[in-house]
């Protein structure tokens, strides 16, 4: 069995009342075939994604009960298997930010070996990239023609700027294990 | 966990075994028929014990059974763990040495070894087998550490003996048994006695027992009859403490003669060497993988785990090392058989690390061992990618769920709502895998779901030949397909996915895992992962077509959950259609329906190929009656959306207001129209209802591209009779056909009744079809920013305020009015007011009114209020009260009742005010209508009352020389006579007299001209003179012949004031107070009104009369016939003094000439007058004058000359004026001065 490393397989953009604003989904390399393919649908994606929304209620709970979690980083939400786990960061405004990372989804560099070693990620692993998309979102909140009101009301509304999800696309594609900065 | 063979993973406890009561359990059903023949029969002679007591206490031993405990550290417990089971009087142990079996000669040198041993050709792992299940089943089922015999004592004296003996010789008998068979089994001993047993001889009796059966004292226990039962289960308590270090003892034997085995490092040969096969035996490997393992089950016995954990990772790599299971060819059954054993050792290791707390090592050592088993597959066997491979991940995940659950971890409680727990504090800080947090059972329910599809997926790839039975199949081909499965632990092709019957039931399966994983999630809030499992589920029920159960679990989804609110469209979207699949094999026709409604909206993604036609939703659906389905707002995504709006923010109770019902269809494009049968907007407040029905051809529609405006015409439904009715319904029709992307505008006028708030609250569609009924609520939307009013189908305007779906409505407004038809802009001082009002009533009906007038501002008069129409005498009049300095009013004032668009007059009248200043006069009138009689209305209006001062004036007063001549020292005649003898008349005025000339200059600052009736003084002079005032002959107004003057126009008038003193004597300055007296009227006033003439008094400044210096006036005298003018000085001496006055005349002028003296001296006695004349030509060229200013009538000419100086201080007087024709220069002061006016020619002519 060929080592795979991590990579993001899905970027949500969630909205302070729970609606999806955007959602990015990033091929993961299948072995097998030595393809690139999505390894979920769309609708199982959003499924994933919204289930997320459960445990940042309850981590918000905990944590303000607890009176810890300032940074609104929360860490790893849950995995759903051994492949995909989810990540999760809210901003003060309620946004909420929800990696979903492949830890199998990129097919190494070279394949050094065989064997079942496998890289696990460490903690705060996911700085970066909510970093990036944090920076993202702040760019497209400048943008005087985007209303963040708006998506709040009509439901399903998505963000529709293509610096947007082009920056996205960028941040989800350039993320592997050990990437520092995007 | 069930899949594989029992005992295999279960936890290793101790095992007690009661021999001697009766159970319901009986023992040694469990040995393998092959070895029953062959078994230790260890027998106990005596009757078996029936007390209560001895129930008691086994029943209590029973209890405290640990084998179905929590594993984990923290609930075990500490003192002593047993699994027991009991046995009447007989047990069977399996042989220690199995016999041989039939047929197969043993060399004379062999041993026999257990029937459990790779070594005996009776056990199956023969030859060169590891380790199978039956081997822990040995020393958990059947081989007891502990024997525990209950034994009676019996009360009876005269048997005791011989009861005795009768036990020493059971147990005797039982120990030689036990140590003939080989096992190292404890015996210990419960004696019972029988109630009335003597105490001091059965300590005796204990004793003498103990010692015949060679019984350790410390195993020999003793009941009293009288226990209760606490001291029957202190006394159990402590009896299996006690056995528990025996047990361990026992335990701790057995792994270190293992331990020893291992050491000798030789591999044992069997007792028959193999013929069969590949004649191989187990190698020195397979034996150390045997002796590992048994060494960590008895250190799982003996509940040291970390013992038992390294041990069975030794064998664990032992066995999965290139000696072992690398050599092991795949088609043989040691290949299973080695995985089997893996698995098991892997399991048990799983259960150490959870055991121990550590979490996260655990579910790595779950992954490495199937990354390793999966690795051994794809090198070694037939690979991954195969059903029996899923069949195992699925397994090998719910083994974990189990594990999870059995270790009963405390963070894992659903309260503390914990999806994972952290990892233990050796692996913090390490790469951690996100699984390797170890995540709670409905995960790892879940996953085996997931690969039990995946199973029925490659189930379902495999092909029709394999999937025949194999006695329908060519042999040739059954020998081909034998090996191409991976049918570890799972059935055949044939039997997994049979051609022409059921195989094995994949959808039940992934429906019962599911099911499972639904419930831990729901148990920890994990609402929205619940319902994803939910849709799986769903998804599993549709294949397996349980429609109901379908419908069951997504119903509640489909009404709960957030999805659609929330935007997850693509969820929704999922949830609808399967749903929609469900309810139509379920004939639910509501929910068909429902769906089909929401569905329409473009917010899903367009189906190709669907109708989108609600009303064929329900075709192909048979049901028995027609269905009505309500749809409440929030339940799904609709597609219509509606705002309602009302124009204005308030309106007034009795008067209608404009609206607006904006309907939008947000119906896929290409979906047919919807025709609404009716829709109606429910209101809170006074409205209840309106309702719209639908109507073809409404013509008067306006239409500009998807928008069509149309004005409905509301009617009243309920009958007019009921007007008290607060259920008000208001009914219109218009044309509701709805294409999709279609707004439909309506302009309502809503008439409103009664004050306070309404608001629009919903709306509700209803359609009609033959086929269903359905109504929708929507609710109108609380904050809209997109409240756009149509003016036309063209032209919006934005509404700016917040909610426009809210109407404050006023209460109705009085229509009885107040009108003041004689109101003038402007009052003035001395002037009475005179106010009309007129009170008209604009309702329908008779008010009963009243009246409240109040006038305020600084101390306002008192006023009168006439009643004209008042039916009584006494009301006809009233005046009001001061109730404060600053408010004077008539409150209460009834006015009867005022006939509808009749009216009622007041007259209120003011006194004349004296001073300027302003009123605020507020009328008020409150009334009551007869239908309504509980609700006064009130009318006020407010008029300002500004009060002016008509007229400004200023006064001169110029001194005049008086005409009598003053009285003389001399001459007695002139003083007139006093009348001493009667007193009574008044003292005669014998003082000095003054002519003074009182000039007075008026205008008016009224608005608008006025008619001036009369002028006058009024003179208040003290008591010492006397003062009378003469009109001047200057155009005198008459009371008969008023004048009018224009405003701010400047009118003098000039009054001859003649004053005398009473005495002559008194001469000092006597002040004087003068009014000056206007009668007017106004120019507007009727002239039939004439009688209102007003009198205004204006006060002139005081002056001062009479004083004793000196004075000297100027007059002169014209005459026609001549060219001279006379001028007279006179000096008057009104003091005490003898005084003399030098007079000069300065002649050498060009101005003038004179005659008369040019300079004498006067010498005047005290109160004395006298007179010097001048005669003046002047120097004027009268003939150049005449052609030039024929104009002009005079000109002044000064009298630079003359100085009159006091002698005696050397003062020079002031020469003042006293008559016409002097005055002043403009040089002003001293006598040179002086001017006297030379009328000209002209001036002269116009005299004559």
């Amino acid at each position: 069995m060929a080592t795979s490393l991590p990579s993001i397989a899905c970027l949500g953009v969630i909205g302070r009342n729970n609606n999806p604003l955007h959602v990015a989904i990033f091929p993961s390399h299948d072995p097998v075939t030595n393809t690139f393919r999505t390894i979920r649908t769309p609708l199982q994606f959003s499924l994933l994604l919204s289930s997320t929304l459960d445990i940042f209620e309850l981590r918000s709970r905990q944590n303000a009960a607890a009176g810890t979690g300032l940074t609104g980083d929360y860490g790893l939400l849950h995995a759903v298997d051994e492949r995909l786990a989810a990540y999760g960061y809210e901003t003060n405004t309620g946004v909420r930010f929800v990696v979903v990372v492949d830890m199998r989804g990129k097919k190494p560099a070279k394949a050094i070996g065989t064997g079942t070693t496998r890289d696990g990620l460490r903690e705060g692993e996911m700085r970066p990239v909510f970093k990036a998309m944090q920076g993202a979102y702040v760019r497209l909140l400048q943008n005087p023609f985007y209303d963040p009101d708006e998506h709040d009301k009509v439901p399903g509304k998505k963000i529709r700027s293509r610096r947007f999800e082009e920056e996205i696309r960028r941040i989800g594609e350039g993320w592997g294990a050990g990437v520092v900065s995007l | 966990m069930d899949e594989y063979p029992a005992g295999s993973l279960d936890h290793n406890v101790p095992f007690l075994l009661a021999l001697g009561t009766s159970a319901t359990a009986t023992y040694g059903a469990e040995l393998i028929a092959s070895l029953k023949d062959q078994a230790v029969l260890i027998r106990s002679e005596l009757p078996v014990l029936d007390t209560e007591q001895a129930h008691a206490l086994l029943r209590y031993i029973q209890s405290r059974d640990a084998s179905k405990l929590p594993c984990n550290a923290r609930d075990a417990p500490t003192k002593h763990r047993f699994r027991v089971k009991t046995a009447e009087r007989s047990i069977l142990l399996p042989p220690r040495r199995a016999r041989l079996p039939d047929g197969i000669e043993a060399p004379p040198t062999a041993a026999l070894h257990s029937p459990y041993s790779p070594l005996s050709p009776i056990s199956p792992l023969y030859p060169d087998g590891i380790m199978d299940a039956q081997w822990i089943r040995k020393h958990q089922d059947l081989v007891p550490s502990v024997l525990l015999c209950f034994y009676t004592l019996t009360a009876d004296p005269t048997l005791a003996t011989l009861c005795d003996n009768q036990i020493k010789t059971d147990v005797n008998n039982i120990r030689g048994l036990l140590s003939q068979s080989g096992y190292k089994s404890k015996v210990a001993v419960v004696f019972l006695s029988d109630q009335g047993a003597r105490l001091d001889h059965l300590q005796e009796r204990l004793e003498t027992l103990r010692r015949g059966c060679g019984i350790d004292p410390k195993l020999s226990f003793f009941v009293s009859p009288n226990d209760s039962q606490e001291e029957l289960e202190r006394m159990g308590e402590n009896m299996l403490t006690t056995l528990y270090t025996v047990s361990m003892e026992y335990y701790r034997d057995l792994g270190r003669h293992c331990r020893k085995k291992r050491g000798r490092g030789i591999a044992p040969q069997p007792t028959v060497p193999p013929t069969s096969g590949t004649s191989q035996t187990l190698s020195l490997a397979g034996w150390n993988v045997r002796y590992d393992f048994k060494s960590a089950i008895f250190a799982e016995f003996r509940a040291e785990m970390d013992v038992a954990l390294r041990s069975y990772e030794q064998a664990y790599e032992n066995l999965l090392s290139s000696e072992l299971m690398e050599v092991i060819p795949s088609w043989s059954p040691r290949w299973n058989d080695a995985r089997f054993l893996a698995d098991v050792i892997a399991v048990r290791c799983l259960r150490c690390m959870l055991w121990n707390g550590q979490h996260s090592a655990a579910a790595r050592r779950w992954q490495v061992h199937r990354d390793r088993i999966a690795d051994f597959l794809d090198r070694r066997s037939r690979g991954t990618r195969n059903y029996g491979w899923e069949a195992w991940e699925a397994r090998w995940a719910i083994v974990m769920a189990n594990l999870v659950e059995k270790a009963q971890i405390p963070d894992f409680a659903p309260e503390t709502l914990k999806l994972f727990l952290q990892p233990e504090k050796s692996a913090m800080g390490e790469r951690l895998q996100p699984w390797e947090h170890l995540h709670h059972p409905g995960y790892w329910y879940r996953l085996a779901a997931k690969h039990t599809q995946s199973r029925r997926a490659f189930a379902h790839q495999i092909p029709e030949d394999d999937r025949r039975s194999p006695g329908a199949s060519p042999a040739s081909h059954v020998a081909k397909s034998a090996f191409a499965y991976d049918t570890y632990m799972c059935p055949d092709p044939y039997e997994e996915y049979p051609l022409n019957h059921a195989g094995v039931d994949h959808g039940r399966m992934i429906i019962e895992r599911l099911m499972k994983a639904r419930e831990e999630f729901l148990a920890r809030d994990q609402f929205r992962f619940a319902a994803e499992v939910s849709l799986e589920c769903a998804r599993e029920l549709g294949l397996v077509k349980e429609w109901d159960k379908m419908v069951e679990i997504l119903l509640p989804l489909w009404k709960d959950m957030a999805f659609r609110t929330e935007g997850w469209i693509a969820i929704a979207d999922e949830l609808n259609w399967s749903l929609r699949t469900a309810a139509v094999a379920v004939a639910n026709a509501e929910l068909v329906l429902a769906v089909d409604w929401e569905l329409l909206s473009r917010n899903f993604p367009k189906r190709s190929g669907w109708h989108y036609d609600i009303t064929k939703s329900l075709e192909g659906i048979t049901l028995e009656s027609k269905p009505t389905v309500s749809i409440p707002d929030g339940r799904i995504l609709p597609f219509i959306s509606t705002t309602f709006l009302f124009k204005d923010e308030q309106g007034k109770a009795g008067q209608s207001v404009k609206s607006q019902l904006l309907i939008k269809s947000n119906a896929h494009q290409g979906s047919p129209p919807i025709v609404l049968s009716g829709v109606g907007v429910k209101f809170t407040g006074s409205l209840s209802q309106v309702l719209i029905k639908h109507q073809e051809g409404d013509s008067s529609e306006q239409k500009h591209g998807s928008v069509s405006v149309s004005s409905v015409d509301l009617a009243r439904s309920a009958p007019e009779s009921d007007l008290t009715s607060s259920d008000i319904r208001l009914n219109g029709v218009a044309n509701l056909t709805l294409a999709p992307g279609q707004t439909l505008v309506f302009n309502l006028d809503i008439p409103l009744r009664e004050p306070g708030e309404t608001q629009a609250n919903s709306l509700t569609l209803r359609l009609e079809t033959e086929a269903f009924d359905l109504e929708q609520s929507l609710n109108f939307p609380e904050r809209n920013t997109h409240n756009f009013w149509y003016i036309s189908a063209s032209a919006t305007k934005r509404m700016t305020r917040p909610d426009p779906r809210v109407i404050k409505v006023l209460p109705r407004p009085p229509k009885l009015e107040v009108k003041c038809p004689t109101w003038k802009e402007q009052y003035y001082t001395d002037e009475a007011i005179h106010l009309d009002f007129e009170l008209v009533n604009g309702e329908d009906i008779e008010a009963l009114a009243k009246l409240d007038v109040t006038l305020f501002g600084e101390s306002p008069p008192l006023f009168t209020v006439n009643f004209p129409d008042s039916p009584e005498e006494e009301n006809k009049e009233k005046t009001s009260t001061n109730i404060r300095s600053e408010e004077s009013s008539l409150i209460g004032a009834s006015l009867g009742s005022i006939s509808p668009s009749k009216s009622s007059v007041i007259y209120l009248i003011l006194p004349p005010i004296d001073r300027p200043t302003q009123f605020d006069l507020t009328i008020k009138v409150t009334y009551f209508l007869s239908t309504n009689p509980g609700t006064p209305i009130t009318q006020t209006d407010v008029y300002q009352l500004n009060i002016l001062n008509p007229f400004e004036t200023n006064y001169d007063l110029l001194p005049r020389v008086h005409p009598e001549p003053w009285p003389s020292f001399f001459d007695t005649d002139g003083i007139p006579n006093p009348h001493p003898d009667d007193p009574s008349l008044p003292i005669p005025f014998k003082g000095l007299c003054q002519t003074w000339s009182l000039q007075t200059r008026y205008a008016s600052f009224t608005s608008e001209p006025i008619r001036i009736h009369d002028l006058d003084v009024q003179i208040n002079s003290p008591l010492t003179i006397r003062c009378s005032a003469i009109k001047s002959s200057s155009t005198p107004p008459l009371p008969d012949n008023p004048i009018i003057i224009p405003p701010q126009q400047i009118h003098s008038t000039s009054f001859s004031l003649s004053a005398q003193k009473l005495s002559l004597d008194d001469r000092s300055p006597t002040p004087l107070d003068i009014l000056f007296v206007i009668k007017w009227s106004r120019t507007t006033s009727n002239s039939s009104d004439s009688a209102t003439i007003n009198t205004t008094y204006l006060p002139i400044p005081r002056f001062n009369l009479f004083g004793t210096e000196p004075r000297v006036l100027a007059t002169t005298t014209t005459t026609t016939s001549k060219d001279y003018i006379t001028l007279q000085i006179w000096i008057e001496n009104a003091s005490n003094h003898f005084l003399t006055f030098g007079l000069s005349m300065e002649g050498n002028n060009e101005q003038f000439a004179f005659s008369g003296p040019k300079s004498i001296t006067i010498n005047l006695l005290p109160v004395q007058r006298k007179c010097v004349e001048w005669r003046i030509v002047p120097f004027v060229d009268k003939e150049e004058n005449d052609e030039e200013k024929e104009e002009e009538k005079g000109k002044w000419v000064e009298l630079g000359g003359l100085v009159v100086r006091d002698k005696y201080y050397q003062k020079v007087l002031r020469v003042v004026p006293g008559g016409e024709g002097v005055r002043l220069g403009k040089e002003g002061g001293g006598g040179g001065s002086l001017e006297v006016y030379v009328p000209t020619a002209a001036g002269r002519k116009d005299k004559e």
